[in-house]
């Protein structure tokens, strides 16, 4: 094989990859790194940001953080756990606010508050892309593309 | 007398508890709340703007039992509009206090607002969530909620299955418990106390404040599924205000006697209830069935349920449901009077509900539904101001403009 050649499956591949790489940046959830907790199921993160259960394995209370609506990935992040639009996920909240049951997850402006609020709290929770999360957070679930 | 002085007292005590524990609150946790970043104060409402009509004019529909009339074959905003307002005051982690005001048409033909629910709720973790003073009732799945359009899918919660259920508050305490059990989610609630409201009858109001209301439910859930089993009950404390009838239609010893036969003081009311609910991706499914026993002469016992599915195409949902009701005519009725008394709160017909809620912007959704009810002439118990032409048949149309903020 020559060089030109592997120059040309190179160039391919990066075509390939690359949009794909981008469009598709892939979201995690991600909690606090001192936690405890290594890795979690589809149905207890839904468990914890529906507020059914707001409690990791060993005990820790979790402490979720949400975005808020004009964040893009705050739909992005509903559609890929439960495959609900966001009128669907604020109508929840709205039974469980007005019937006095609960609050939801606090909401912050972008996944840089979020890494904040995550690494703040012992048992913070949220989501970001994967790029995002650093040394302070752990990735205990990630949504295949 | 002295019940009713005893019941007052009571209230005072319930009220004066209240404030004096808030009040302590705010002293104690006071620099805490100072010093936390995290908002502590929140003030939110929802509403819906509606509008029904019949296709005829021999009787009025209602929402349920809490509305002294009616919409008829012209269109109607009291039936389905409504304004709330509430505010959570967040005053330590564990430590909330909820206030909820309400306007909406009710049992005096005005749309005073109300004091809905006023408590505070203690959760000294993620287990147990206690709460105690003005709370909402839960005799059924979502019956707490039923005021707040935007939440669920169709106008209003099938009349079929929540006409009987006129109780939205209690002045008492509950306590939840959560247990996980693997994956899934175990929720058990109890809760007691009394009731602060008024039911319209005809041109009367009856008085069910002091009554009695105790019970509790099991959730289980189980990915997209939860399903309940919930059981209530109510000891009415006043007597129906119907003696005036009986006075005028019957001799004063028959009547004497009438009255009795048809007391409403001191007996209760069972509730039993079973509901499972679907809820993933663009499909909602929801399947209700409820058994009413009633303690007094003057109620019938009653069968009840509804399906609904629906399924999300962008941001239109059309929905399709079917709910019914059917109660049991006793056998005793001492006299005519008293038969028609008694005839009253038949019920037996059954709804086709088909309609679609679109979500047209952000926390507001659009509904537009048509309700064909299907029943028999002697079916007049959710009805007010029926006539001798009712056939049991009607159809409603409704469109409503639901928000929250």
């Amino acid at each position: 094989m020559n060089s030109s050649r592997l120059r040309l499956l190179f160039f391919i591949a990066c075509l390939l990859l690359l949009p794909a790489g981008e469009a598709l940046a892939e979201l995690v959830v991600v909690v606090n790194a001192r936690s405890g907790v290594a890795v979690m199921t589809r149905n207890e993160i839904i468990n914890i940001f529906f507020g059914r259960y707001r409690q990791f394995f060993n005990g820790v209370e979790a402490q979720p953080v949400d975005l808020v609506d004009s964040h893009a990935d705050r739909a992005r992040f509903y559609s890929a756990l439960v495959g609900k639009d966001l009128s669907d996920v604020n109508a929840y909240w709205s039974r469980q606010v007005f019937s006095g049951r609960m609050q939801p997850p606090p909401r912050v402006a972008n996944p840089d508050e979020v890494m904040k609020w995550v690494s703040a709290h012992p048992g913070g929770i949220g989501f970001v892309d994967l790029a995002k999360a650093d040394a302070r957070v752990r990735v205990v679930y990630e949504f295949k593309p | 007398m002295t019940r009713q002085r005893a019941d007052i007292l009571l209230r005072q005590a319930a009220g004066s508890f209240f404030a004096i524990a808030i009040l302590l609150v705010q002293l104690l946790v006071a620099p805490q709340v100072a010093a936390n970043e995290e908002s502590a104060f929140s003030l939110h409402g929802f509403g819906t703007l509606g509008l029904a009509r019949t296709t005829g004019n021999q009787a009025e529909f209602v929402r349920d039992l809490s509305q002294p009339r009616g919409a008829t074959d012209h269109w109607d905003a009291r039936v389905d509009s409504v304004l709330g307002l509430q505010a959570n005051w967040q005053l330590t982690p564990q430590l909330e206090a909820v206030i909820q005001a309400t306007s909406r048409y009710r049992y005096d033909r005005t749309f005073t607002p109300e004091i809905s629910w006023a408590f505070l709720k203690y959760d000294p973790n993620p287990q147990l969530s206690l709460r105690a003073g003005r709370l909402g009732t839960e005799f059924f799945m979502l019956a707490d909620s039923r005021l707040v359009g935007y939440s669920y899918l169709p106008v209003r919660p099938p009349g079929d299955f929540f006409w009987y259920l006129p109780f939205y508050a209690i002045d008492g305490a509950d306590l939840a418990v959560t247990v996980p059990v693997g994956e899934d989610v175990l929720r058990g609630k109890v809760y007691y106390g009394v009731s602060d409201a008024n039911i319209p009858l005809a041109d009367k109001q009856w008085k069910i404040d002091g009554s009695a209301m105790a019970g509790g439910y099991l959730d289980y859930q189980a990915g997209a599924w939860l399903f309940r089993l919930s059981y209530a009950n109510i000891r009415f404390s006043h007597e129906m205000p119907i003696d005036d009838v009986l006075a005028a239609y019957l001799p004063p010893a028959q009547a004497a006697q009438a009255s009795q036969y048809l007391t409403t003081a001191n007996t209760r009311s069972h509730y039993y209830s079973l509901g499972a609910i679907y809820d993933s991706g663009p499909w909602l499914f929801q399947l209700m069935l409820n058994k009413i026993k009633q303690g007094s002469n003057i109620f019938q016992s009653s069968e009840g349920g509804y399906v609904l599915a629906g399924y999300r195409i962008a941001q239109v949902t059309p929905y399709l449901g079917y709910s019914w009701i059917h109660s049991d005519s006793r056998g005793n009725t001492l006299n005519p009077v008293v038969a028609s008394i008694m005839a009253d709160s038949h019920a037996d017909q059954n709804t086709t509900i088909l309609g679609a809620r679109w979500d047209f912007a952000h926390n507001m959704a659009i509904k537009a539904q048509w309700d064909a009810i299907r029943g028999e002439p002697a079916s007049i118990f959710p009805y007010r101001q029926e006539r001798a032409a009712w056939t049991g048949k009607t159809d409603v149309f409704s469109v409503t403009m639901d928000f929250v903020f």
